[in-house]
């Protein structure tokens, strides 16, 4: 037990003198860290930009242009080479191309890892935890802007320029956040936990994939600087093409994001196949692990569309090939099936690691074990496997052939039968069971309440008589707020309740809990809900005026939007009071849980398990009267799950 | 990727979990491996779908007026490097299981010449390419073949060259006993990898046929 | 309910469930049938108004009983599952609780047959409605009977329409930033700025834009359709009523998208005739300077790609004129 507690220095004399390898990062604050990477960036960006601009004033129609996107894609490029160079995500890539291989990382203690290059999957998690968040309050601030300019038919707080910036900005920065929002925290924080893992498959992948997705932030972010962009989330060409330097941003900005979740689904793949812990057969694997590979096999096979979909149109705005201009040899529609053919397998990863979540969460407060467990991942995997062949669901009304309607009506209803599943093992779950309504708990009732909503608009989508009442519409933006932020973003903060006990050693508030969630639920709903009838009675998506009679009811949305807003506020004053000013120290295992994840001490030691466990069975034996043990934790007598409390492992109490 | 087996295999105090820890990662090498081919399949696979795409619908007439072509010396040569890296590496590590160390790195070393050649005909080529990027269909996705090609050939070349300098290395690390014959983790790893990377490249072989085919001679 | 005794509680939960989701499930959804289902939007204007409303309430009463069943089962977990109620006894383990063959397969055949039923009920409407006001590309394949007919004879100049003629009535709709306008090709080809339908008639909208997507939404008339560039969308509809319509667009199409609307009317047959006959009189000096009737239009030097290239050169290098290039087969 040499490294659990071991304190750095001990960590280097134990690994020191192995060889003459250098490391990849030093101590201290001259070494690399944000700020380093910071200033990385910045001189990548002057860099970059001087470097387009020396190139482009060879052409007359580009210098001086104050258009050349040329110069704005290389001084994004270069911001973002020069961040990871900073930040240290590099070294170890340039020191193999001379044979050498980087000593193990020194360990930082204290606040000063979060700011760093670190391999540690929990640091990484509690990093992306924060990245997450940034998104997401940016992206909420936008949607408040929204719906305030949307108060008034004729009264306009923006201009319309503005405004479709905004809009644009609010969807994209959401839906880049959404696809890391559980994976990247929870997911790279507790998959090892919950498979019996001391470390990742690829920890510097893994640590890649974060730095990437705030690079990312940043990246998005500079539309605004250059002018936005007026495509929404879609980026629709010939739109695109049209579309200034800002355009840059996004097509840039998807390329890195997508680079970061190629780098997130195959590390957490390969640990989840390679690492799981004598005895984790798949039939034991938990729920959530099920749903973090079904992801990550969409997050790795659907990505990689989009980086060529982002490559094309970068190329067409600043090589000017023309891969979406009709009328010089290209389509419109070739970027509408290549985006959708990344867009629906990444609607599903915005989706499968919510079932996860709840399917993890209900057994501990309903005390029963998952009902139909196998259902569940079999549902999982059908899901991420019909998921590539549904995509032209979002092009029933775009002239595409129309024999192809028929077939994608077919497949689009057909994914909602393994869709429903999840519906079927919660059900199953709560059953007769005495259910315990802990702030978690009520997250995921939640996420059923609104998910089915979400669900069933979908399959009155995918009728293409009925698509064309209501596709384009307000509809369509309310079925996929009521699966994201109804369905994920509830899971998520399920999760979040959950586990941060476990990842901080601090409970969070009940009360204020309960006021957020409350809040937030309600709110949600009086939000969302008004926007079906608010579509069906004809207002398209993405306008910044509409019919006068429409008004009443996008003013009661607009209102319960803003309170919704306020309810993050309680998240927010919640977090800040019990993790820094007034933190409560949690007990080891506050709910009771059976998982993996909490029979390791906490805080958990630098490799999470003092021994590799060998898992005897799935970790849902609840209220079971002679259930099997969970883990042989190799000494002393096997814990009986129905017994286990989490300190019992700990070798050293 | 050795230096973290190393670092785990200290973190475990039995040799049991010396041995899972070790197993893992070589599984992780070659699932690694083999889910990166498939990554790496969807990013071909949506350009030789644009390629389909854009010639099926011909829009305007424009897929390819007057049948433009790419220079075709300059494609020829290209693929003949790529094929050569790859079948050097083929061979290499046909030669490594025999049991001959240098065999293998003098023929991933010719790889690495191949490919650092390959890729800088890529780039030069962009200077003798005889139409117009957006001129046509067959225009722009040969320019978007181009600037992938130049991806795969890099990523080829960085990985041929890694593990060749990663060889040269080891010999002191695991006691001087030739890696293909040794038991040390290090060397465990190292012929994982070797066997990964041997695989990747006859994928990108195959692919480079097909893409090679599509581009210059269809 | 505080009289069970613990030991039966929740027995009948199973029973209650069922018994309540049958009745709340028929009675709302009669009431949803009867009181609601004619009102849906976007009314009963056209054909395909009429029968994607069909389709709608369809869904909607299968819907019903689903969101109802999972609401109510909510409902039980959070009133008679609870741990807050002393007398609820504890939670059961073990195999039982893991899983039920019979449920599973009853969930998973019932889910099934619903979503299969509902796959070709889709199916079948869109054939019926002749592709349901959507929009089918440039060559339909569920459409009235004389679409191909007018739709040809359109192109070629030789189209007519009069009243009682039964004949279905061509119009383009041309989409840009950030306007619709309308042309007749059985009317010498005339552009008019609102859009004026004869009642009781088949109609064919041939649509199509000039720079980026947008997507033509008659909303009463029940008809959407994207507006590509060189791309003629056809999609079709039968008016039943007369009245007037909006139209907007819903595909996002730049800064103006939110301001893109127009309104039309559907009148009767004989008054359509005057209007459009008188139209193309007033207009005929115009239109000789439009260009001549086509199924798309190269988009001009302003539009999505115009000034594209840094030479200045507009013309496209085709080498083959594009006007008119694209006909329904
Ligand atoms: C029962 C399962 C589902 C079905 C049948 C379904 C069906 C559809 C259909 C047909 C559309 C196209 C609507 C249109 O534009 O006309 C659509 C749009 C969309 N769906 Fe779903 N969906 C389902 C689940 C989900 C889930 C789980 C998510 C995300 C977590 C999601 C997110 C979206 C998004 C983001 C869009 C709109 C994209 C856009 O136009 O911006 N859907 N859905
Ligand atoms: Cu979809
Ligand atoms: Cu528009």
């Amino acid at each position: 037990m040499t490294t659990s507690a071991a304190a750095p220095s001990d960590v280097e004399k134990a690994t020191s003198g192995a060889e003459d390898a250098p490391r990849t990062t030093g101590h201290g604050w001259l070494s690399q860290h944000v700020g380093t990477a910071i200033v990385g960036g910045f001189l990548g960006y002057i860099l970059g930009h001087w470097l387009g601009n020396y190139i482009g004033s060879a052409y007359p129609y580009i210098a001086n242009s104050g258009q050349n996107s040329l110069a704005v894609l290389l001084a994004l490029l270069f911001m973002v080479a020069g961040w990871l160079l900073g930040i240290g995500a590099l070294n170890y890539p340039l020191l193999k191309i001379v044979g050498r291989e980087a000593k193990p990382e020194v360990e930082h203690v204290g606040w000063s890892k979060y700011f760093r290059y670190n391999l540690d999957h929990k640091v990484v998690g509690i990093q992306y935890v924060v990245g997450v968040l940034m998104f997401f309050f940016t992206g909420g601030l936008l949607a408040m802007a929204i719906r305030t300019e949307l108060l008034s038919p004729t009264v306009h707080v923006f201009s319309a320029d503005t405004y479709i910036k905004i809009v644009s900005e609010h969807g994209t920065i959401m839906m880049m956040m959404a696809s890391s929002i559980v994976v990247g925290p929870l997911g790279n924080y507790f998959v090892p936990l919950m498979i019996g893992a001391r470390r990742m498959a690829y920890p510097r992948i893994e640590a890649f994939s974060l730095w990437t997705f705030v690079a990312g932030y940043f990246v998005i972010f500079s539309a605004l600087f250059f002018g936005g962009f007026p495509t929404g989330w879609t980026g629709y060409a010939p739109l695109q093409t049209q579309a200034g330097p800002g355009m840059i941003s996004y097509l840039f900005g998807f390329a890195v994001i997508s680079v970061g979740m190629i780098a997130a689904g195959f590390n957490l793949a390969a640990t989840i196949i390679n690492y799981r812990a004598p005895g984790m057969t798949w039939s034991r694997v938990p729920i959530f692990v099920w749903s973090i590979i079904a992801t990550a096999a969409l997050l790795t096979l659907a990505s990689p569309v989009l980086l060529a979909a982002g490559l094309f149109g970068l190329l067409d705005k600043t090589a000017q090939t023309a891969f979406y201009v009709t009328e010089h040899g290209g389509s419109s529609y070739l970027w509408e099936n290549l985006f959708w053919f990344f867009g629906h397998p990444e609607v599903y990863i915005m989706a499968l690691p919510g079932f996860g979540i709840v399917g993890e969460i209900l057994p501990v407060f309903t005390r029963k074990p998952l009902f139909a467990f196998r259902i569940a991942a079999a549902g999982m995997i059908g899901v991420a496997l019909l998921s590539f062949f549904v995509w032209q669901h979002h092009l029933f009304q775009s002239g595409i052939n129309p024999d192809m309607r028929p077939l994608f009506m077919l497949t689009t209803e057909l994914i909602s039968i393994p869709t429903g599943f999840i519906f079927l093992v919660g059900m199953g779950t709560m059953y007769k069971a005495k259910i315990r309504y802990e702030v978690p708990m009520l997250f995921c009732m939640a996420v059923y309440f609104n998910f089915l909503i979400g669900g069933i608009s979908g399959v009155f989508l995918s009728d293409v008589p009925v698509n064309v009442t209501v596709h384009g519409g307000f509809f369509v933006l309310s079925h996929f707020h009521y699966t994201i932020m109804g369905g994920l973003i509830f899971a998520f903060f399920a999760g979040l309740y959950f586990w941060l006990p476990k990842m901080t050693g601090r409970t969070m508030n009940k009360k204020l809990g309960l006021w957020h969630f409350w809040t937030m639920f309600v709110f949600f709903n009086l939000t969302f809900f008004p926007m079906f009838i608010i579509g069906l009675l004809g207002q398209p998506r993405r306008v910044f005026t509409y019919a006068r009679d429409l008004q009443t009811l996008n003013d009661f949305s607009s209102i319960a939007a803003f309170c919704l807003g306020a309810s993050f506020l309680i998240f927010v004053a919640n977090l800040m009071w019990s993790q820094f000013i007034a933190p409560q120290k949690s007990p080891a295992n506050p709910w009771d849980s059976l998982g993996l994840e909490w029979q390791t001490a906490t805080p958990i030691p630098p490799y999470n398990f003092e021994r590799i466990p060998v898992i005897m069975t799935d970790p849902y034996h609840y209220s079971e009267v002679g259930a099997p043990a969970l883990v042989d934790s190799g000494d002393g007598p096997p814990v009986h799950a129905s017994s286990f409390v989490a300190s019992s492992t700990d070798p050293d109490q | 990727m050795t230096d973290m087996i190393k670092s785990s295999q200290k973190m475990s105090d039995t040799p049991e979990e010396r041995e899972f820890e070790l197993r893992a990662h070589i599984g992780a090498i070659w699932s690694g491996g083999r889910l990166f081919i498939g990554i790496y399949t969807f990013l071909l696979a949506a350009l030789a779908f644009s390629y389909f795409y854009l010639r099926s619908s011909n829009n305007g007439l424009l897929w390819r007026p007057d049948h433009v072509t790419a220079p075709t010396a300059y494609g020829w040569t290209i693929y003949t490097l790529v094929l050569l890296a790859a079948l050097m590496a083929i061979f290499g590590q046909a030669r490594l299981r025999k049991g001959s160390v240098s065999e293998w790195q003098v023929a991933v070393w010719v790889g690495v010449a191949a490919s650092l050649l390959a890729l800088f005909l890529q780039v030069w080529e962009f200077t003798a390419v005889p139409f117009y990027p957006g001129s046509s269909g067959y225009a722009s996705t040969f320019i978007g073949y181009s600037v992938i090609n130049i991806l795969t050939i890099f990523i080829v070349l960085y990985w041929l060259e890694t593990t060749v300098a990663r060889s040269l290395r080891m010999n002191k690390e695991i006691g001087g006993v030739a890696p293909q014959l040794s038991m040390h983790p290090s060397a465990q790893s190292f012929r994982a990898n070797v066997a990964s990377m041997t695989y990747f490249l006859g994928f990108v072989a195959l692919a480079s046929t097909l893409l090679f085919a599509m581009f210059y001679l269809l | 309910m505080s009289l069970e005794s613990p030991k039966n509680y929740g027995e009948n939960d199973f029973r209650h469930i069922v018994t309540i989701w049958i009745v709340l499930s028929v009675v709302l959804d009669v009431l949803y049938w009867f009181l609601v289902g004619p009102h849906v939007p976007p009314g009963r204007m056209t054909s395909t108004a009429k029968d994607n409303q069909l389709d709608f309430n369809v869904l909607f009463v299968i819907a019903l009983p689903v969101l109802i069943g999972v609401w109510e089962w909510l409902a039980f977990a959070g009133l008679r599952w609870n741990s807050k109620r002393k007398d609820a006894p504890e939670s059961v383990g073990g195999p039982s609780a893991a899983g039920k063959r019979s449920a599973e397969w009853s969930w998973i055949v019932i889910t099934s047959v619903v979503v299969l039923f509902l796959a070709g009920f889709g199916t079948v409407e869109l054939y019926a409605g002749n592709g349901s006001g959507g929009g089918e590309g440039p060559n339909p394949i569920q459409q009235p009977a004389g679409a191909v007919r007018a739709e040809t004879a359109a192109i070629q100049g030789t189209g007519s329409w009069s009243p009682n003629s039964n004949e279905v009535l061509p119009v383009q709709v041309i989409a840009q930033q950030w306007k619709f306008t309308y042309r007749y090709p059985t009317f010498g080809g005339f552009e008019s700025p609102f859009l004026i339908l004869p009642n009781d008639t088949q109609i064919a909208f041939n649509v199509t834009s000039l720079d980026v997507i947008h997507s033509f939404w008659a909303y009463q008339l029940e008809v959407k359709a994207d507006a590509n560039p060189l791309e003629n969308n056809v999609a079709f509809t039968k008016t039943e009523q007369l009245g007037s319509f909006e139209v907007r667009c819903s595909e996002l199409c730049g800064i103006w998208h939110g301001a893109m609307f127009n309104s039309g009317k559907v009148v009767s047959q004989s008054a359509f005739m005057n209007w459009a006959t008188s139209t193309e009189t007033k207009n005929a000096q115009n239109t000789k300077d439009l260009p001549p009737f086509a199924w798309t239009y190269v988009p001009d030097a302003n539009g999505a790609a115009g000034g594209y290239y840094p030479d200045g050169n507009v013309t496209p290098y085709s080498t083959v004129e594009i006007y008119g290039s694209k006909q329904p087969s």
